[in-house]
């Protein structure tokens, strides 16, 4: 059998294979997934433009198709004569067909990061992220989710974690990071728990720390070993990211998130805290009682909510000359805009570092790295992910600092990929790597 | 005379009625229960969007196309100003010269800033690709609007054209980007509240 053969068609493939009952059942998909704050806002943009500079895309390529109100109004069309109009209305040809698709993948997928500046800074409040979300749901149905994302989505639902670590191996690899960590800190009270039934809370991580990251993990565990907390991993379900999130499946997302629900109820944990994550802190704090309708929503919160409440407690110490260079910090969009998680992670860097210096502007004001919406995953976007980069780079670059601290793994991939294309000079960390090298602890 | 009078009332009335169907069809399209434990005050987002949340300063689009901004607001100032004459025109209230010679000037300047606007649109590139047949279409009627209101604190011979335009304008209202006039409060308040119940607004701080 030919190589070609065994190859997965791509999206743009299979778009060819489109049929016309393909775009009717698009049709009623968008139909579906619209609800009354998306049906108000296709209903309201006015086309200002007003958008067009709060776009790190637009910013970067001053190209008509970044511009927010472009990607909005290329949903509002179909909308308008197929779900919206009156009945004869829509019967009228057009709307969607292969050409509209394909602008879509382009516009949706490849042009933007669903970091919400954007809504921020319209004139009538459009959530224009959770709009392109609804069609990004339509591009699902169809299959167009780009290749990248969508295996990454895949892997997660068949293995439970987008990088498909198996249990055995996610086991191991927290016991021999439990290891490291006893001898490094030379206290054997040290433990990163597993299956602790009855803990405070379930902790979940994002698969690329016992992969690529472990220095987080162990961070969150010293923090937490230091404040005496009484905290768990789960051997079953330990991813904290929803990739589904981005691809706009909310049926997929509701799976993925309710994994960690599950293992919340097996080991008897009323809390979840989560790790560094911008999009897995909204789609586990804010959309999964949503997507899993939920009837009372569950306690969760961000690592970060947890060490600053340490810290107020005086729980933890932190000595921020063990971080003399001069650090500045990246808002990741999901967690701060979209997620309300603002000063958490400003108050634990004033404490950790000796010189900590914003970047401009800040908080839910701040730019988008380039690194959401699930652009790290989907290739054929890479170079323009990284071009829109630019603006972040030249934020940084004027902070004049050393170091760049963000509490997102994604954003801490895109900004090491911006620090190495536009050669920064600077280290990426992670913030609670900083607050542990800064612990002051009776076993150090 | 009458007759042009009533018609400006029941086009009015309609177009309200013809709005009001069509925000309730958006809001038909439902919400789904939130259960998420808020970390803000939904009620506190929404007065903020409603509020302190349109100043100039707020906004960092604001701030940074303040003229579009300014000219925006003096476009609605005189939509306004012509609504209240139109108001004045209808029921027959005879207006105090003063108010007369406020309206006017805010009809003026009203008119100019939508004719700016106008020609933004059409002369910038990326506005001009941005843009509908129905973005001009829609200016050029509220813009004939706001004349039409100017002259007829001239000279009576305009009230009637001024009264016939706002009968076209009210039958347009619902079909096009105008809905927005009462759209616009809808999609504050669904921003307003999402980004109040998750703590984002309004904001602790302000930003650098």
């Amino acid at each position: 059998m030919s190589s070609t053969a065994l190859r997965k068609p791509d999206w743009s493939e299979r778009l060819e294979a489109v049929t016309s009952q393909d775009l009717k059942a698009a049709i009623r998909t968008l139909a579906g997934v619209i609800d009354a704050p998306a049906a108000v806002g296709l209903q309201t943009c006015v086309r200002c433009g007003l958008c067009a500079d709060s776009c790190h895309y637009f910013l970067d390529d001053r190209d008509l198709r970044s511009i927010p109100a472009y990607k909005l109004n290329l949903i509002i069309r179909v909308f308008r004569s197929q779900v919206a109009g009156p009945g004869r209305a829509k019967k009228r040809a057009g709307g969607l067909d292969t050409e509209t698709i394909r602008a879509w993948v382009d516009a949706l997928y490849g042009r933007c990061s669903l970091c919400g500046r954007c809504t921020l800074n319209c004139a009538m409040g459009i959530h224009i992220p959770a709009v392109i979300r609804k069609g990004r749901a339509v591009l699902a149905s169809l299959g167009m989710v780009p290749d990248g994302l969508d295996s990454t989505v895949e892997t997660a639902r068949t293995s439970g974690n987008n990088m498909g670590i198996t249990r055995e191996e996610w086991v191991e690899t927290v016991a021999w990071l439990e290891e490291d960590l006893r001898a490094e800190t030379g206290d054997p009270r040290i433990r990163i728990p597993m299956d602790r039934r009855g803990a405070d809370f379930l902790y979940a991580v994002n698969p690329r720390e016992p992969k690529f990251y472990p220095l987080t993990l162990t961070a969150a565990a010293k923090l937490l070993h230091a404040a005496g907390r009484n905290w768990t991993l789960s051997s079953k379900a330990f991813d904290v990211t929803d990739y589904a999130y981005f691809t706009g499946d909310d049926g997929t997302a509701a799976l993925l998130a309710g994994r960690l629900r599950s293992a919340m109820d097996e080991l008897d944990v009323r809390s979840l805290v989560l790790s560094e994550c911008g999009h897995g802190f909204v789609s586990n704090r804010w959309e999964a009682p949503v997507w899993l309708a939920e009837r009372s929503g569950r306690d969760v919160k961000s690592i970060l909510e947890i060490v600053v409440e340490d810290l107020r407690a005086a729980r933890l110490r932190l000595d921020p000359d063990r971080n003399p260079k001069t650090v500045t910090l990246h808002d990741p969009c999901q967690l701060v805009r979209l997620g309300g998680v603002i000063e958490e992670q400003r108050e634990i860097l004033k404490s950790a570092v000796r010189d900590f210096v914003e970047m401009t502007p800040n908080r839910k004001e701040n730019f988008c790295c380039g690194g959401g919406g699930g652009q790290l995953s989907m290739t054929e976007f890479s170079a323009r992910r990284k071009s829109a980069g630019r603006i972040k780079s030249e934020q940084i670059r004027r902070t004049q600092a050393r170091i760049v601290a963000t509490p997102c793994h994604n954003c801490l991939d895109q900004l090491a990929e911006l620090n190495k294309h536009y050669r920064l000079g600077v280290e990426v960390r992670s913030v609670l790597e900083l607050a542990a090298q800064a612990l002051v602890s009776d076993s150090r | 005379m009458t007759l042009l009078r009533w018609a400006v009332v029941v086009s009015g009335l309609a177009s309200l009625a013809a709005l009001t169907v069509r925000l309730r069809s958006a809001w038909a399209f439902g919400r789904p229960i939130d259960s998420s434990a808020p970390k803000g005050r939904s009620a506190e987002g929404v007065g903020y969007a409603l509020g302190r949340g349109l100043l100039p300063w707020e906004k960092e689009s604001a701030r940074r196309h303040w003229m579009v901004y300014g000219a925006g607001i003096l476009y609605h100032a005189g939509i306004f100003c012509a609504l209240a004459l139109l108001a004045a025109e209808t029921i027959v209230i005879p207006l105090p010269e003063f108010a007369v010679r406020v309206l006017r000037l805010g009809l003026a300047v009203g008119a100019a800033a939508g004719v700016g606007i106008l020609v933004k649109r059409a002369v910038r590139p990326l506005s001009r690709a941005l843009s509908r047949t129905e973005d001009y279409a829609a200016n050029i009627l509220v813009d004939l609007f706001l004349l039409a209101g100017w002259a007829a604190t001239l000279t009576r011979t305009a009230t009637a054209p001024f009264l016939g335009i706002s009968i076209l304008l009210f039958a347009y209202i619902p079909f096009g980007k105008i809905r927005h006039c009462l759209f616009f409060f809808s999609s504050r308040i669904f921003f307003g509240a999402l980004f109040g119940r998750r703590g984002v607004l309004p904001p602790a701080s302000k930003a650098c």
